[in-house]
C-alpha cells in the first residue's frame, strides 16, 4: 500500500515538475526572442546620437559654415488631457492650465499656428508622437521647455548655419534637406561629413532613465574640418565693391579674385550676384555657384600678356622689340574680313610693350608671324587655358582654346589677343599667377586642408608646378605691363601712389548668339602687386556694363581691391621706379 | 648529664581525610581540534556582517554617484548647448557685415593707405592719404539674413562729462547706470562703471 502510493506522489511530481519544464524551455528557448523584445521596447529605449557635420572655415579660422543645434518640438496626442493640465509654479503652488491656453503659449513662444498645432494635437488622439514645431533656437526650446507641459517632447534637429552669410557664399555652398547641394558642402562632403551613431538606455515603469545603463551601440563620429584659403574680411570689402561696382555700371554680374602668387592660394573669389546659403531665394538659380569658375567668356586682351609671354620665352621678342604696326591686318584672313584696332590709327611704329600698353590687336596679330600656329597653341595650353584648375570646382568648365587641327585662319589669330577662345576669371587668375611668379604656374588652391575630428590633418592634391614661361620672360611682360597702369588710356584710375603695378585691361566683345559680336562686353583689369616683386595677382571682371563699356568700367573697382590687398597683406611701398620701357620708336 | 633536646618526629595527623584525585578524560588530539572554536566564529560572523553592511553602503553611495554622474552630464550636456548657442550667436555679431555696419554707425571710416616707418633707418615710405570714406556706401550688398532684426550698436545718452559709452539696443535695462551716477554724485569726476579710469591731460 505504502509503495503504491509513493510511485503516485513521484509520478505526480514528475509530472508537475514536466509542466514546469516545459513551460520554462518554451519562455527560455521558444519565445526568448520575442520576450525579449518586448521587454526592450518597453524598457530600453535607443537614441541617436549625431555625428556632427564638421565647419568650414577660412585661412584665418573664422567659420564660414557651422553645424549648430536646432530643436523639434514634439508631443504625444495620447497624453492629453482636454481638461488641461496642472502646473506645479517655482514657489511650490499649483495652477490648473486649459489646453487651449498651453498651445497658445506653444505658440506665442515659436511663432506657430495656434490652430495648426491644435489639430496636430487632437486628430489622432490614439498617436503618441506628432511634430508640433520644427528646428527651434536652444533659447525658444528652453522656454518652451520652461512651460513643463507634460505631453511635450522634444528631439534634437541638427541644422546648419552661414554666420557670414554671402561672404564666400558662391564657394562654401549650403546644405538642403537632402544633404549638401552646391559648393564646399557638396565637394568636401567625404570630409565633413558626421556618421551618425546609437546607443541605448534602459527607462524605470515610469519613464525616468536608469542612471549608468546607457550602452553605446554604435559611436558617432564627427565630420572634419574644411579649410579653405580664403580670407573672409576680404573676400567681403571683393564682394562688397564688386557689387557697386557692377550696379553703378549696370552690369549682369561680376566676378573679382585675389590669388596669392608664391602658393596659388585663391585669398578672394568673388562673385555678383552672389548667394546668401541661409536663405537661396534671394537669387537667381546661375547665381547659386561660383561664375569664377563655371562661366567662361571671351577674355579678350588680358589674354595679351600670355601670348607675348610665349614669343619672349622662344626667344623671338623682347620689350623693346620694334612692330610695324599698320592700319588694318588682313594677312592671311579670307577675303573680307579684317582685325583691327579700338581706335583708328595710321601705320604707327610700336615696341612690343606699346603693343601691350596701347592693347593693340593689329600688333599681335603682327607678332603672331612670328611663332608656328601649333607653339602658340601649346603656350595658351601651359598657361592652362582649356583645361580645369586643379579645383576642379563643383560645375568648373575647361573654356575652349581652338585646336590647330581644327582651327579657322581667323580664330588662330584672334586667340591669341582673347578673342574667339574662352576662358574663366580662374583660367585668367592663374595665368597671371604664373606671370607673377616667375613664369612658375603653381596650381590654384582652393580648399587648403582638411582637419578630421582626431586631429589628422590631410591636404588635397595639388598638381604639379610647372614653368610655363622663363623667368626673364615673365619679367619682360610684367614690364610691359607696368606701362598700362603709368601710361595706359585708364591709368588715372588704376595708379596707386607710391606702388608699382602691372596692369592690363581686357574690353572683349560678346557674341549675340547668332556668330556675330554684338554691342555687350564683358570688361576686365588684371594686375600684379608689385610689379617688381609680385606677392598678388588681382582680376576683376564685369559683363555687359551699361553706362561704359571698357575696362574704364572695371577699373576703379580693380583699384579699390587692390588698395585693400595692399592694407590686409601690409605690402610695403616700392623701392624703385617703374621699369617703363619705351613704347614707341 | 646534659639535657639533649631530641626532636620527635611529628606524626602524621590522621585527623585529615585523604583529598581524592580530580580524574578527567583528556580529549585526543583529534578530539580538541574539532571542538568549535569560539573566536573565529564570532570574527567571522562579524566579518561577513561588516562586508554586507559595507556593500550596502557602497552601493547606496554607488546609486546615488550614479544619480550624480547622470545629473551632471545632463548638466554639463545643457551646458555645451549653451556653449553652442552662445558661440553660434558670436560668430555671427563678428561678420564682416554686422561689424561693418556697426562701425559706419557710429561714425567710423576707413582708413586711407598706410604708411611705413622704418625702424632702422627712420624713414617713412607709402604716401598716406586721406581716410577712405565709407565702404558701405549706398549700403550692405553682401547680405545675411541671420542679421535681419540685429540692432546696431548705438552711443548711449551721457551726461555733461561722462565718457560716452556704448550699450546694445537690448541690454538689460542695469547696464545704464553710467547716466545716473553721473547725474546724482554733483561736483564728483563722474565715473562710468567697468571703464578703465583715464588721466587728465593737458
Amino acid at each position: 500500500m505504502p509503495r503504491r502510493r509513493l510511485s503516485l506522489t513521484v509520478i505526480a511530481v514528475f509530472a508537475i515538475v514536466s509542466v514546469f519544464v516545459v513551460r520554462l524551455v518554451d519562455i527560455q528557448l521558444v519565445q526568448a526572442a520575442q520576450l525579449t523584445k518586448d521587454a526592450d521596447s518597453r524598457q530600453v529605449r535607443t537614441v541617436t546620437t549625431y555625428g556632427v557635420r564638421g565647419d568650414i572655415v577660412d585661412s584665418n579660422g573664422v567659420v564660414l559654415a557651422d553645424s549648430v543645434d536646432r530643436f523639434d518640438i514634439t508631443a504625444s496626442p495620447k497624453n492629453v488631457s482636454p481638461e488641461g493640465f496642472v502646473r506645479l509654479n517655482k514657489d511650490g503652488t499649483k495652477t490648473k492650465v486649459a489646453l487651449t491656453d498651453a498651445i497658445a503659449e506653444i505658440a506665442q513662444l515659436t511663432g506657430a499656428d495656434q490652430q495648426q498645432l491644435y489639430t496636430a494635437l487632437t486628430k489622432d488622439p490614439t498617436s503618441d508622437f506628432v511634430y508640433l514645431v520644427k528646428a527651434v533656437k536652444l533659447s525658444v526650446f528652453d522656454k518652451v521647455k520652461a512651460l513643463k507641459i507634460p505631453w511635450v517632447y522634444s528631439e534634437p534637429h541638427p541644422a546648419r548655419s552661414y554666420p557670414n552669410g554671402a561672404v564666400a557664399g558662391n564657394l562654401v555652398g549650403f546644405v538642403g534637406t537632402d544633404g549638401p547641394q552646391a559648393g564646399t558642402e557638396l565637394t568636401q562632403n567625404p570630409c565633413l561629413n558626421g556618421v551618425n551613431g546609437t546607443s541605448t538606455y534602459e527607462t524605470s515603469a515610469d519613464g525616468v532613465r536608469l542612471p549608468g545603463s546607457t550602452v553605446v551601440t554604435k559611436p558617432a563620429v564627427d565630420g572634419g574640418t574644411v579649410t579653405l584659403t580664403i580670407d573672409s574680411n576680404l573676400q567681403w570689402f571683393a564682394q562688397q565693391t564688386l557689387a557697386q561696382q557692377a550696379q553703378a555700371t549696370g552690369s549682369d554680374w561680376g566676378t573679382a579674385m585675389v590669388v596669392r602668387v608664391s602658393d596659388g592660394h585663391i585669398m578672394v573669389d568673388a562673385d555678383y550676384p552672389s548667394v546668401d546659403p541661409n536663405d537661396r531665394n534671394t537669387v537667381g538659380v546661375d547665381a547659386l555657384g561660383a561664375r569664377s569658375f563655371s562661366s567662361p567668356y571671351e577674355p579678350g586682351s588680358i589674354m595679351k600678356p600670355a601670348t607675348v609671354a610665349g614669343l619672349v620665352d622662344k626667344g623671338l621678342v623682347t620689350a623693346t622689340t620694334h612692330v610695324e604696326v599698320p592700319a588694318r591686318f588682313t594677312d592671311g584672313l579670307p577675303a573680307g574680313t579684317v582685325i583691327k584696332d579700338a581706335e583708328w590709327h595710321g601705320d604707327v611704329h610700336m615696341t612690343v610693350a606699346g603693343v601691350i600698353m596701347n592693347s593693340s590687336n593689329i600688333g599681335i596679330a603682327e607678332l603672331t608671324k612670328l611663332e608656328s600656329e601649333k607653339d602658340r597653341y601649346a603656350n595658351l595650353r601651359a598657361f592652362g587655358f582649356g583645361s580645369k584648375t586643379t579645383v576642379n570646382f563643383l560645375g568648373e568648365s575647361k573654356g575652349y582654346v581652338a585646336n590647330p587641327a581644327t582651327v579657322d585662319a581667323v580664330t588662330t589669330v584672334t586667340q591669341q589677343f582673347g578673342q574667339g577662345i574662352s576662358a574663366t576669371s580662374a583660367q585668367v587668375a592663374s595665368m597671371y599667377q604664373a606671370i607673377g611668379n616667375d613664369g612658375r604656374k603653381v596650381p590654384l588652391t582652393l580648399v587648403q586642408s582638411c582637419t578630421a575630428a582626431d586631429g589628422t590633418v590631410s591636404y588635397p592634391n595639388a598638381g604639379p608646378t610647372t614653368q610655363v614661361v622663363s623667368p626673364f620672360a615673365a619679367q619682360q611682360v610684367r614690364a610691359m605691363m607696368e606701362t598700362v597702369t603709368t601710361q595706359g588710356y585708364i591709368h588715372r584710375l588704376i595708379t596707386i601712389p607710391g606702388y608699382r603695378i602691372a596692369s592690363k585691361t581686357g574690353t572683349a566683345q560678346v557674341a549675340d548668339g547668332t556668330g556675330k559680336y554684338g554691342n555687350d562686353y564683358i570688361v576686365s583689369v588684371a594686375g600684379l602687386i608689385p610689379a617688381d616683386k609680385p606677392q598678388y595677382a588681382v582680376i576683376v571682371t564685369l559683363a555687359k556694363p551699361d553706362t561704359i563699356k571698357t575696362s574704364a568700367a572695371a577699373a576703379p573697382g580693380y583699384a579699390t581691391i587692390m588698395k585693400q590687398v595692399i592694407k590686409t597683406f601690409r605690402i610695403q611701398p616700392s623701392t624703385t621706379p617703374a621699369a617703363d620701357p619705351p613704347v614707341a620708336w | 648529664m646534659s639535657a639533649v633536646a631530641v626532636a620527635r618526629p611529628l606524626r602524621q595527623p590522621t585527623t585529615h581525610a585523604q583529598p581524592r584525585r580530580h580524574l578527567e578524560v583528556v580529549p585526543t588530539r583529534a578530539q580538541r581540534r574539532a571542538r568549535p572554536r569560539m573566536l573565529p566564529a564570532l570574527v567571522t560572523i562579524g566579518g561577513i556582517g561588516v562586508i554586507l553592511l559595507a556593500q550596502l553602503l557602497l552601493s547606496i553611495v554607488i546609486a546615488d554617484g550614479a544619480y550624480q554622474v547622470s545629473s551632471l552630464q545632463s548638466a554639463k550636456h545643457d551646458a555645451q548647448l549653451q556653449q553652442h548657442a552662445l558661440s553660434e550667436q558670436l560668430d555671427l555679431l563678428a561678420s564682416p557685415q554686422h561689424l561693418a555696419a556697426n562701425a559706419e554707425a557710429l561714425g567710423m571710416v576707413a582708413s586711407g593707405s598706410g604708411l611705413y616707418l622704418d625702424a632702422k633707418t627712420g624713414a617713412v615710405t607709402g604716401s598716406g592719404g586721406a581716410a577712405g570714406g565709407s565702404i558701405l556706401g549706398s549700403g550692405d550688398q553682401v547680405s545675411n539674413v541671420l542679421l535681419d532684426g540685429t540692432p546696431l550698436v548705438t552711443p548711449a545718452a551721457t551726461g555733461p562729462g561722462t565718457t560716452g559709452t556704448a550699450t546694445t539696443a537690448d541690454a538689460p535695462e542695469g547696464s545704464q547706470t553710467s547716466t545716473d551716477a553721473g547725474a546724482g554724485g554733483a561736483g564728483q569726476d563722474p565715473q562710468t562703471p567697468g571703464l578703465l579710469p583715464s588721466p587728465n591731460t593737458h
